[in-house]
Protein backbone atom coordinates (compact mmCIF):
# COMPACT_ATOMS: atom_id res chain seq x y z
CA UNK A 1 0.00 0.00 0.00
CA UNK A 2 3.02 2.08 0.87
CA UNK A 3 4.74 2.23 -2.40
CA UNK A 4 1.80 4.97 -3.70
CA UNK A 5 3.72 7.66 -1.57
CA UNK A 6 7.21 6.55 -3.82
CA UNK A 7 5.53 9.35 -6.29
CA UNK A 8 5.96 12.77 -5.74
CA UNK A 9 2.79 13.72 -6.81
CA UNK A 10 0.93 11.56 -3.85
CA UNK A 11 2.94 12.95 -1.19
CA UNK A 12 1.67 16.49 -2.18
CA UNK A 13 -1.83 15.08 -2.66
CA UNK A 14 -1.56 12.92 0.66
CA UNK A 15 -0.19 16.80 2.34
CA UNK A 16 -2.80 18.58 1.03
CA UNK A 17 -5.57 16.22 1.39
CA UNK A 18 -5.30 15.31 5.26
CA UNK A 19 -5.02 19.04 5.76
CA UNK A 20 -8.40 19.72 3.82
CA UNK A 21 -10.21 17.10 6.20
CA UNK A 22 -9.02 18.91 8.79
CA UNK A 23 -10.66 22.69 7.72
CA UNK A 24 -13.12 20.93 6.34
CA UNK A 25 -14.45 19.01 8.83
CA UNK A 26 -13.72 21.70 11.93
CA UNK A 27 -15.53 24.28 9.48
CA UNK A 28 -18.43 21.72 8.86
CA UNK A 29 -19.19 21.76 11.91
CA UNK A 30 -20.60 25.30 12.75
CA UNK A 31 -21.79 25.07 9.02
CA UNK A 32 -24.27 22.02 9.39
CA UNK A 33 -25.36 23.34 13.17
CA UNK A 34 -26.06 27.32 11.37
CA UNK A 35 -28.30 25.55 9.15
CA UNK A 36 -25.73 26.47 6.38
CA UNK A 37 -25.23 23.43 4.67
CA UNK A 38 -26.32 24.16 1.28
CA UNK A 39 -23.61 27.60 1.45
CA UNK A 40 -20.87 25.13 1.37
CA UNK A 41 -22.17 23.98 -1.60
CA UNK A 42 -22.84 27.19 -3.35
CA UNK A 43 -19.90 28.90 -2.49
CA UNK A 44 -18.24 26.04 -4.34
CA UNK A 45 -20.14 26.71 -6.75
CA UNK A 46 -19.01 30.35 -7.17
CA UNK A 47 -15.52 29.25 -6.66
CA UNK A 48 -15.72 27.76 -10.07
CA UNK A 49 -16.17 31.26 -11.58
CA UNK A 50 -13.05 32.29 -10.47
CA UNK A 51 -11.37 29.11 -11.85
CA UNK A 52 -13.05 29.78 -15.26
CA UNK A 53 -11.85 33.31 -14.86
CA UNK A 54 -8.35 31.86 -14.19
CA UNK A 55 -7.81 29.20 -16.78
CA UNK A 56 -9.43 31.63 -19.51
CA UNK A 57 -7.26 34.18 -18.13
CA UNK A 58 -4.46 32.62 -17.22
CA UNK A 59 -4.15 33.67 -13.33
CA UNK A 60 -3.30 30.89 -10.82
CA UNK A 61 -7.23 29.74 -10.60
CA UNK A 62 -7.13 28.97 -7.15
CA UNK A 63 -6.01 32.76 -6.28
CA UNK A 64 -9.36 33.70 -8.11
CA UNK A 65 -11.11 30.96 -6.99
CA UNK A 66 -10.57 32.39 -3.72
CA UNK A 67 -11.76 36.06 -4.12
CA UNK A 68 -14.69 35.02 -5.84
CA UNK A 69 -15.94 32.79 -3.19
CA UNK A 70 -15.21 35.12 -0.75
CA UNK A 71 -17.02 37.53 -2.88
CA UNK A 72 -19.96 35.73 -2.92
CA UNK A 73 -19.89 34.72 0.56
CA UNK A 74 -20.47 38.28 1.56
CA UNK A 75 -23.14 38.56 -1.06
CA UNK A 76 -25.23 35.98 0.14
CA UNK A 77 -24.89 37.62 3.52
CA UNK A 78 -25.57 40.80 2.58
CA UNK A 79 -29.22 39.73 0.74
CA UNK A 80 -29.93 37.55 3.94
CA UNK A 81 -29.66 40.96 5.77
CA UNK A 82 -30.94 43.40 3.67
CA UNK A 83 -33.63 42.23 2.08
CA UNK A 84 -36.94 39.62 3.10
CA UNK A 85 -35.84 36.61 1.39
CA UNK A 86 -35.68 33.28 1.96
CA UNK A 87 -32.19 32.00 2.91
CA UNK A 88 -32.49 28.76 1.19
CA UNK A 89 -33.63 30.88 -1.90
CA UNK A 90 -30.67 33.22 -2.36
CA UNK A 91 -28.57 29.96 -1.75
CA UNK A 92 -30.38 28.26 -4.64
CA UNK A 93 -30.09 31.34 -7.36
CA UNK A 94 -26.57 32.11 -6.82
CA UNK A 95 -25.53 28.27 -6.92
CA UNK A 96 -27.26 28.00 -10.16
CA UNK A 97 -26.36 32.02 -11.09
CA UNK A 98 -22.65 31.05 -10.58
CA UNK A 99 -22.46 27.59 -12.22
CA UNK A 100 -24.00 29.49 -15.96
CA UNK A 101 -21.31 32.31 -15.37
CA UNK A 102 -18.62 29.84 -14.98
CA UNK A 103 -20.08 28.10 -18.34
CA UNK A 104 -20.06 31.10 -20.17
CA UNK A 105 -16.94 31.85 -19.01
CA UNK A 106 -14.98 28.47 -19.86
CA UNK A 107 -16.85 27.88 -23.28
CA UNK A 108 -16.07 31.83 -24.47
CA UNK A 109 -12.80 30.84 -23.46
CA UNK A 110 -11.87 27.44 -24.75
CA UNK A 111 -10.67 26.22 -21.87
CA UNK A 112 -13.61 23.10 -21.58
CA UNK A 113 -10.96 20.81 -21.12
CA UNK A 114 -9.33 17.89 -19.00
CA UNK A 115 -7.93 20.71 -16.07
CA UNK A 116 -11.66 21.96 -15.99
CA UNK A 117 -12.53 18.55 -15.36
CA UNK A 118 -10.05 18.20 -12.68
CA UNK A 119 -11.62 21.16 -10.81
CA UNK A 120 -14.82 20.03 -10.90
CA UNK A 121 -14.12 16.16 -9.38
CA UNK A 122 -10.64 16.74 -7.90
CA UNK A 123 -7.84 14.87 -9.30
CA UNK A 124 -4.77 13.71 -7.01
CA UNK A 125 -1.97 14.46 -10.29
CA UNK A 126 -3.07 18.20 -10.60
CA UNK A 127 -1.78 19.45 -6.93
CA UNK A 128 1.21 21.06 -7.39
CA UNK A 129 3.82 22.27 -4.76
CA UNK A 130 2.69 25.78 -4.93
CA UNK A 131 -1.20 24.52 -4.20
CA UNK A 132 0.41 22.50 -1.28
CA UNK A 133 2.15 25.93 -0.01
CA UNK A 134 -0.99 28.33 -0.22
CA UNK A 135 -3.04 25.14 1.33
CA UNK A 136 -1.23 24.52 4.57
CA UNK A 137 -0.51 28.66 4.74
CA UNK A 138 -3.77 30.31 4.15
CA UNK A 139 -5.50 27.13 5.71
CA UNK A 140 -3.85 27.37 8.91
CA UNK A 141 -4.80 31.00 9.11
CA UNK A 142 -7.97 29.69 8.67
CA UNK A 143 -7.83 27.12 11.02
CA UNK A 144 -6.39 29.53 13.78
CA UNK A 145 -9.55 31.84 12.92
CA UNK A 146 -12.09 28.69 13.89
CA UNK A 147 -10.46 27.76 17.03
CA UNK A 148 -9.75 31.60 18.02
CA UNK A 149 -13.73 31.78 17.90
CA UNK A 150 -15.19 28.36 18.34
CA UNK A 151 -16.45 29.26 21.35
CA UNK A 152 -18.28 32.03 20.33
CA UNK A 153 -19.77 30.60 16.59
CA UNK A 154 -20.80 27.75 18.80
CA UNK A 155 -22.74 29.95 20.46
CA UNK A 156 -24.08 31.81 18.08
CA UNK A 157 -24.63 28.01 16.53
CA UNK A 158 -27.13 27.45 19.32
CA UNK A 159 -29.22 30.78 19.30
CA UNK A 160 -28.09 33.79 17.62
CA UNK A 161 -30.49 35.96 19.39
CA UNK A 162 -29.21 34.77 23.08
CA UNK A 163 -25.57 34.82 21.85
CA UNK A 164 -26.16 38.45 20.21
CA UNK A 165 -27.87 39.99 23.40
CA UNK A 166 -24.98 38.07 25.98
CA UNK A 167 -22.94 41.05 23.48
CA UNK A 168 -20.93 39.14 21.31
CA UNK A 169 -20.78 40.31 17.89
CA UNK A 170 -22.61 38.11 15.86
CA UNK A 171 -23.04 39.64 12.67
CA UNK A 172 -19.04 40.13 12.72
CA UNK A 173 -18.70 36.91 13.16
CA UNK A 174 -21.13 35.67 10.68
CA UNK A 175 -19.23 37.81 7.87
CA UNK A 176 -15.91 36.30 9.30
CA UNK A 177 -17.33 32.41 9.34
CA UNK A 178 -18.74 32.56 5.55
CA UNK A 179 -15.72 34.42 4.38
CA UNK A 180 -13.29 31.39 6.32
CA UNK A 181 -15.68 29.08 4.66
CA UNK A 182 -15.15 30.70 1.22
CA UNK A 183 -11.46 30.64 1.43
CA UNK A 184 -11.74 26.74 2.82
CA UNK A 185 -13.99 25.81 -0.24
CA UNK A 186 -11.62 27.68 -2.94
CA UNK A 187 -8.51 25.70 -1.11
CA UNK A 188 -10.01 22.36 -1.37
CA UNK A 189 -11.29 21.75 -4.89
CA UNK A 190 -7.92 20.87 -6.43
CA UNK A 191 -8.45 17.76 -4.52
CA UNK A 192 -11.64 17.00 -4.13
CA UNK A 193 -13.29 18.97 -6.58
CA UNK A 194 -15.99 22.43 -6.64
CA UNK A 195 -18.91 19.75 -6.99
CA UNK A 196 -18.39 17.29 -3.99
CA UNK A 197 -16.04 19.77 -1.14
CA UNK A 198 -19.99 20.61 0.30
CA UNK A 199 -20.45 16.83 1.15
CA UNK A 200 -17.03 16.84 2.93
CA UNK A 201 -17.92 19.84 5.05
CA UNK A 202 -21.26 18.68 5.70
CA UNK A 203 -21.38 14.43 5.62
CA UNK A 204 -18.37 14.02 8.31
CA UNK A 205 -20.50 16.29 10.97
CA UNK A 206 -23.94 14.91 10.47
CA UNK A 207 -22.35 11.23 10.51
CA UNK A 208 -20.61 12.34 13.83
CA UNK A 209 -24.01 13.79 15.15
CA UNK A 210 -25.81 10.81 14.76
CA UNK A 211 -23.70 9.48 18.00
CA UNK A 212 -25.53 12.44 20.36
CA UNK A 213 -21.99 13.32 22.53
CA UNK A 214 -21.17 17.15 23.52
CA UNK A 215 -19.33 19.47 20.95
CA UNK A 216 -15.94 19.10 21.64
CA UNK A 217 -16.63 15.39 21.00
CA UNK A 218 -18.86 15.82 17.91
CA UNK A 219 -16.09 18.20 16.14
CA UNK A 220 -12.93 15.35 17.07
CA UNK A 221 -15.70 12.30 15.86
CA UNK A 222 -16.10 13.98 12.21
CA UNK A 223 -12.10 15.12 12.36
CA UNK A 224 -11.41 11.17 12.13
CA UNK A 225 -14.31 10.58 10.19
CA UNK A 226 -13.10 13.19 7.37
CA UNK A 227 -9.23 12.22 7.88
CA UNK A 228 -10.07 8.54 7.45
CA UNK A 229 -12.58 8.79 4.52
CA UNK A 230 -9.64 11.40 2.92
CA UNK A 231 -7.29 8.59 3.19
CA UNK A 232 -9.53 5.80 2.17
CA UNK A 233 -10.67 7.85 -0.92
CA UNK A 234 -7.09 9.11 -2.09
CA UNK A 235 -6.00 5.50 -1.59
CA UNK A 236 -9.17 4.40 -3.88
CA UNK A 237 -8.35 7.35 -6.81
CA UNK A 238 -4.62 6.21 -6.71
CA UNK A 239 -5.17 2.16 -7.39
CA UNK A 240 -8.44 2.79 -9.66
CA UNK A 241 -7.54 5.60 -11.43
CA UNK A 242 -10.69 7.47 -10.20
CA UNK A 243 -11.28 11.20 -9.59
CA UNK A 244 -10.35 11.67 -6.04
CA UNK A 245 -13.42 13.62 -5.26
CA UNK A 246 -15.96 11.00 -5.95
CA UNK A 247 -13.47 8.23 -3.95
CA UNK A 248 -13.90 10.91 -0.83
CA UNK A 249 -17.33 11.98 -0.74
CA UNK A 250 -18.33 7.90 -1.25
CA UNK A 251 -15.89 6.99 1.45
CA UNK A 252 -17.35 9.47 3.83
CA UNK A 253 -21.11 8.40 3.21
CA UNK A 254 -20.47 4.67 3.72
CA UNK A 255 -19.16 5.98 7.02
CA UNK A 256 -22.67 8.04 7.46
CA UNK A 257 -24.74 5.20 6.21
CA UNK A 258 -22.95 2.65 9.24
CA UNK A 259 -23.38 5.35 11.85
CA UNK A 260 -26.83 6.32 11.06
CA UNK A 261 -27.63 1.88 11.45
CA UNK A 262 -25.24 1.61 14.54
CA UNK A 263 -27.22 4.60 16.14
CA UNK A 264 -30.68 3.97 15.29
CA UNK A 265 -32.87 5.01 18.19
CA UNK B 1 -35.32 51.40 48.20
CA UNK B 2 -34.96 53.02 44.36
CA UNK B 3 -31.39 53.73 43.21
CA UNK B 4 -30.82 56.57 41.46
CA UNK B 5 -29.72 54.84 38.47
CA UNK B 6 -32.61 52.54 36.52
CA UNK B 7 -31.36 49.48 35.09
CA UNK B 8 -33.99 50.35 32.37
CA UNK B 9 -35.11 54.11 31.58
CA UNK B 10 -37.44 53.44 28.61
CA UNK B 11 -39.19 57.30 27.48
CA UNK B 12 -41.78 57.63 24.96
CA UNK B 13 -41.47 54.11 23.11
CA UNK B 14 -43.08 53.60 19.83
CA UNK B 15 -43.08 50.95 17.52
CA UNK B 16 -45.21 51.16 14.04
CA UNK B 17 -44.69 47.98 11.45
CA UNK B 18 -46.34 48.41 7.81
CA UNK B 19 -48.46 51.58 9.14
CA UNK B 20 -49.68 49.74 12.16
CA UNK B 21 -49.20 50.63 15.42
CA UNK B 22 -47.42 47.64 17.97
CA UNK B 23 -46.41 49.83 20.52
CA UNK B 24 -47.64 53.53 21.76
CA UNK B 25 -46.07 56.07 23.77
CA UNK B 26 -44.29 53.29 26.24
CA UNK B 27 -42.49 54.53 29.37
CA UNK B 28 -41.51 52.81 32.53
CA UNK B 29 -38.68 52.45 34.97
CA UNK B 30 -36.99 49.56 36.61
CA UNK B 31 -34.83 49.68 39.47
CA UNK B 32 -32.15 47.02 41.09
CA UNK B 33 -34.35 44.33 43.40
CA UNK B 34 -37.23 44.67 41.80
CA UNK B 35 -39.25 41.50 40.77
CA UNK B 36 -41.93 42.66 37.59
CA UNK B 37 -44.48 40.50 35.39
CA UNK B 38 -45.80 41.62 32.14
CA UNK B 39 -49.09 40.38 31.15
CA UNK B 40 -50.97 41.16 27.98
CA UNK B 41 -53.06 39.65 24.91
CA UNK B 42 -51.22 37.58 22.09
CA UNK B 43 -50.29 40.48 19.55
CA UNK B 44 -50.21 42.82 22.60
CA UNK B 45 -46.66 43.60 21.35
CA UNK B 46 -44.97 42.21 25.00
CA UNK B 47 -42.08 40.06 22.90
CA UNK B 48 -41.98 43.04 20.78
CA UNK B 49 -40.95 45.28 24.04
CA UNK B 50 -38.76 42.68 25.49
CA UNK B 51 -36.90 42.51 22.13
CA UNK B 52 -36.34 46.59 22.25
CA UNK B 53 -35.01 46.29 25.91
CA UNK B 54 -32.46 43.78 24.59
CA UNK B 55 -31.34 45.74 21.28
CA UNK B 56 -33.22 43.03 18.90
CA UNK B 57 -35.24 45.70 17.62
CA UNK B 58 -35.43 49.25 16.77
CA UNK B 59 -38.10 51.59 17.78
CA UNK B 60 -39.91 53.87 15.26
CA UNK B 61 -39.25 56.40 17.94
CA UNK B 62 -38.14 56.93 21.83
CA UNK B 63 -35.45 55.94 23.90
CA UNK B 64 -33.93 53.27 25.75
CA UNK B 65 -31.36 53.60 28.38
CA UNK B 66 -29.74 50.94 29.92
CA UNK B 67 -27.53 51.10 33.57
CA UNK B 68 -27.95 55.01 32.56
CA UNK B 69 -26.39 54.42 28.71
CA UNK B 70 -28.00 54.54 25.78
CA UNK B 71 -28.64 51.50 24.35
CA UNK B 72 -26.43 51.85 21.21
CA UNK B 73 -23.32 52.97 23.49
CA UNK B 74 -24.48 49.90 26.75
CA UNK B 75 -21.62 46.74 25.99
CA UNK B 76 -21.76 45.31 29.28
CA UNK B 77 -24.86 42.90 28.04
CA UNK B 78 -23.51 40.30 30.81
CA UNK B 79 -25.48 42.06 33.74
CA UNK B 80 -28.72 41.12 31.52
CA UNK B 81 -29.58 37.39 31.46
CA UNK B 82 -32.22 36.61 28.95
CA UNK B 83 -33.91 33.54 28.78
CA UNK B 84 -36.59 33.54 25.39
CA UNK B 85 -39.76 32.33 24.59
CA UNK B 86 -39.09 29.45 22.81
CA UNK B 87 -36.08 28.35 25.17
CA UNK B 88 -37.10 25.03 26.33
CA UNK B 89 -37.87 23.99 22.68
CA UNK B 90 -34.24 23.03 22.11
CA UNK B 91 -33.05 21.38 18.66
CA UNK B 92 -32.72 17.36 19.89
CA UNK B 93 -29.90 16.67 17.53
CA UNK B 94 -27.65 20.05 18.90
CA UNK B 95 -24.50 18.66 20.22
CA UNK B 96 -24.66 20.17 23.63
CA UNK B 97 -24.19 18.60 27.19
CA UNK B 98 -26.02 20.48 29.98
CA UNK B 99 -22.01 21.64 30.99
CA UNK B 100 -21.70 23.68 27.16
CA UNK B 101 -24.90 25.78 27.45
CA UNK B 102 -24.23 26.71 31.07
CA UNK B 103 -20.96 27.54 30.48
CA UNK B 104 -21.95 30.11 27.18
CA UNK B 105 -23.37 32.12 30.07
CA UNK B 106 -19.36 32.52 30.39
CA UNK B 107 -18.26 33.76 27.08
CA UNK B 108 -19.28 37.08 26.95
CA UNK B 109 -17.70 38.12 30.30
CA UNK B 110 -13.98 36.50 28.61
CA UNK B 111 -11.70 37.95 26.23
CA UNK B 112 -11.46 36.44 22.99
CA UNK B 113 -8.27 34.69 23.57
CA UNK B 114 -8.75 33.74 27.65
CA UNK B 115 -9.45 30.21 27.97
CA UNK B 116 -11.93 29.15 30.88
CA UNK B 117 -10.79 29.88 34.33
CA UNK B 118 -11.20 28.94 37.46
CA UNK B 119 -13.85 31.39 38.26
CA UNK B 120 -15.39 30.84 35.36
CA UNK B 121 -15.69 26.78 36.14
CA UNK B 122 -16.55 28.04 39.90
CA UNK B 123 -19.87 30.23 38.34
CA UNK B 124 -20.81 28.14 36.42
CA UNK B 125 -20.90 25.28 38.91
CA UNK B 126 -22.60 27.76 41.24
CA UNK B 127 -25.07 28.24 38.45
CA UNK B 128 -25.85 24.80 38.07
CA UNK B 129 -26.16 24.56 42.11
CA UNK B 130 -28.29 26.85 42.10
CA UNK B 131 -30.87 25.56 39.65
CA UNK B 132 -30.38 22.18 41.35
CA UNK B 133 -29.08 20.37 37.91
CA UNK B 134 -25.38 19.53 39.00
CA UNK B 135 -26.62 16.08 38.77
CA UNK B 136 -27.23 16.17 35.29
CA UNK B 137 -24.23 18.75 33.62
CA UNK B 138 -22.62 15.71 31.33
CA UNK B 139 -26.42 15.13 30.28
CA UNK B 140 -27.23 15.45 26.56
CA UNK B 141 -29.57 18.73 26.97
CA UNK B 142 -31.56 17.37 24.26
CA UNK B 143 -32.63 14.49 26.79
CA UNK B 144 -34.16 16.59 29.10
CA UNK B 145 -37.52 16.90 30.26
CA UNK B 146 -39.74 20.79 29.40
CA UNK B 147 -38.61 21.45 33.36
CA UNK B 148 -34.97 20.79 33.35
CA UNK B 149 -34.61 22.31 29.90
CA UNK B 150 -36.30 25.62 31.46
CA UNK B 151 -33.94 25.43 34.53
CA UNK B 152 -30.51 24.89 32.05
CA UNK B 153 -31.70 27.85 30.35
CA UNK B 154 -31.76 29.87 33.24
CA UNK B 155 -28.61 28.88 34.44
CA UNK B 156 -26.68 29.60 31.54
CA UNK B 157 -28.34 33.27 31.80
CA UNK B 158 -27.10 33.29 35.45
CA UNK B 159 -23.18 32.25 35.19
CA UNK B 160 -22.78 35.65 33.63
CA UNK B 161 -23.37 36.91 36.85
CA UNK B 162 -26.78 39.08 35.89
CA UNK B 163 -28.19 42.18 37.44
CA UNK B 164 -31.05 41.42 35.50
CA UNK B 165 -33.06 38.38 34.55
CA UNK B 166 -35.19 38.81 31.38
CA UNK B 167 -37.97 35.83 30.62
CA UNK B 168 -40.26 35.71 28.03
CA UNK B 169 -43.37 33.42 28.72
CA UNK B 170 -40.73 30.62 29.97
CA UNK B 171 -43.71 27.98 31.20
CA UNK B 172 -43.81 26.96 27.59
CA UNK B 173 -44.18 23.60 27.20
CA UNK B 174 -43.33 23.05 31.13
CA UNK B 175 -45.49 20.96 33.03
CA UNK B 176 -46.84 22.16 36.56
CA UNK B 177 -45.11 20.67 39.04
CA UNK B 178 -42.05 22.45 37.01
CA UNK B 179 -44.14 25.80 36.73
CA UNK B 180 -44.44 26.04 40.45
CA UNK B 181 -40.74 25.28 41.42
CA UNK B 182 -39.98 27.54 38.25
CA UNK B 183 -42.08 30.58 40.50
CA UNK B 184 -40.18 29.43 43.77
CA UNK B 185 -36.89 29.77 42.24
CA UNK B 186 -37.33 33.39 40.48
CA UNK B 187 -38.66 34.24 43.76
CA UNK B 188 -35.37 33.39 45.21
CA UNK B 189 -33.59 34.83 43.22
CA UNK B 190 -34.72 37.98 43.29
CA UNK B 191 -34.86 37.78 47.19
CA UNK B 192 -31.64 36.00 48.25
CA UNK B 193 -29.45 37.14 45.32
CA UNK B 194 -31.05 40.54 44.73
CA UNK B 195 -31.56 39.74 40.98
CA UNK B 196 -34.06 42.05 39.52
CA UNK B 197 -36.54 39.31 37.44
CA UNK B 198 -38.86 40.72 34.65
CA UNK B 199 -40.70 38.28 33.04
CA UNK B 200 -43.86 37.71 30.68
CA UNK B 201 -46.77 35.22 31.61
CA UNK B 202 -50.33 34.25 31.38
CA UNK B 203 -49.81 32.76 34.82
CA UNK B 204 -51.25 36.17 36.65
CA UNK B 205 -53.17 34.75 39.49
CA UNK B 206 -50.34 31.97 40.39
CA UNK B 207 -47.66 34.94 40.28
CA UNK B 208 -50.28 37.68 42.33
CA UNK B 209 -48.53 37.09 45.62
CA UNK B 210 -44.54 37.58 44.79
CA UNK B 211 -44.46 40.21 42.44
CA UNK B 212 -44.11 43.94 43.13
CA UNK B 213 -45.16 45.67 40.16
CA UNK B 214 -47.44 44.05 36.69
CA UNK B 215 -46.99 45.73 33.82
CA UNK B 216 -50.14 45.49 31.16
CA UNK B 217 -48.55 45.83 27.62
CA UNK B 218 -51.71 45.71 24.82
CA UNK B 219 -50.36 48.25 22.55
CA UNK B 220 -49.97 50.55 25.58
CA UNK B 221 -48.35 49.97 29.14
CA UNK B 222 -50.78 50.11 32.29
CA UNK B 223 -48.84 49.67 35.91
CA UNK B 224 -49.84 48.14 38.64
CA UNK B 225 -47.84 49.08 41.25
CA UNK B 226 -49.61 46.74 43.96
CA UNK B 227 -50.15 43.80 42.53
CA UNK B 228 -51.99 42.43 45.45
CA UNK B 229 -55.03 44.91 44.09
CA UNK B 230 -54.40 43.93 40.32
CA UNK B 231 -57.32 42.53 39.97
CA UNK B 232 -59.27 45.82 40.37
CA UNK B 233 -56.92 47.35 38.29
CA UNK B 234 -58.93 48.29 35.02
CA UNK B 235 -56.59 46.99 32.40
CA UNK B 236 -56.64 43.62 34.06
CA UNK B 237 -59.83 43.15 34.30
CA UNK B 238 -60.92 44.28 30.70
CA UNK B 239 -58.42 41.75 29.58
CA UNK B 240 -58.96 38.94 31.91
CA UNK B 241 -62.28 39.41 32.50
CA UNK B 242 -63.71 37.02 34.99
CA UNK B 243 -60.41 34.57 34.43
CA UNK B 244 -58.45 37.02 36.31
CA UNK B 245 -61.09 36.35 39.40
CA UNK B 246 -61.23 32.79 39.26
CA UNK B 247 -57.04 31.63 38.73
CA UNK B 248 -56.67 34.20 41.45
CA UNK B 249 -59.09 32.67 43.76
CA UNK B 250 -58.00 29.08 42.91
CA UNK B 251 -54.42 30.10 43.98
CA UNK B 252 -55.39 31.22 47.68
CA UNK B 253 -57.75 28.25 47.53
CA UNK B 254 -54.48 25.71 47.29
Amino acid sequence: MFEMFEYDFMQRAFVAGLFIAVLASISGNFIVLRRYSLMSETLAHSALVGVAVGLVAGYNPLWVAVGVAIGAAWLIEYLRSAFSLYSDAILAIILSGSLAVAVIIVSLGGAFNNSLFSYLFGSILSVTNEDVITIVIVGSISLLFLLLFSKELYFIAYDEEVAQTSGIKVKFLNFLLVSVVAIIIALSIRVVGSLLIGALMVIPTVAALQYRVGFRNTMLISLFFALFSVIFGMSLSYYYSLPSGATIVLSIIVIFIISLIINKK
Amino acid sequence: MKFKVPIFDVKNLNFIVRGQKILSDISFEIFEGEYIAIIGPNGGGKTTLIRMLLGLEQPTSGEIKIFGKKLKNFKEWYKIGYVPQRATLVDENFPATVEDIVKMGRIAKRGILAGISSEDKAMVEDALAKMDILDLKDKMVGTLSGGQRQRVMIARALASSPKILILDEPNTGVDMVSQQRFYTLLAKLNKEDNITILFITHDIGVIADDIGRLFTINQKATICNDPKKMLSCEEVSELYGIDAHALHHHKHEH
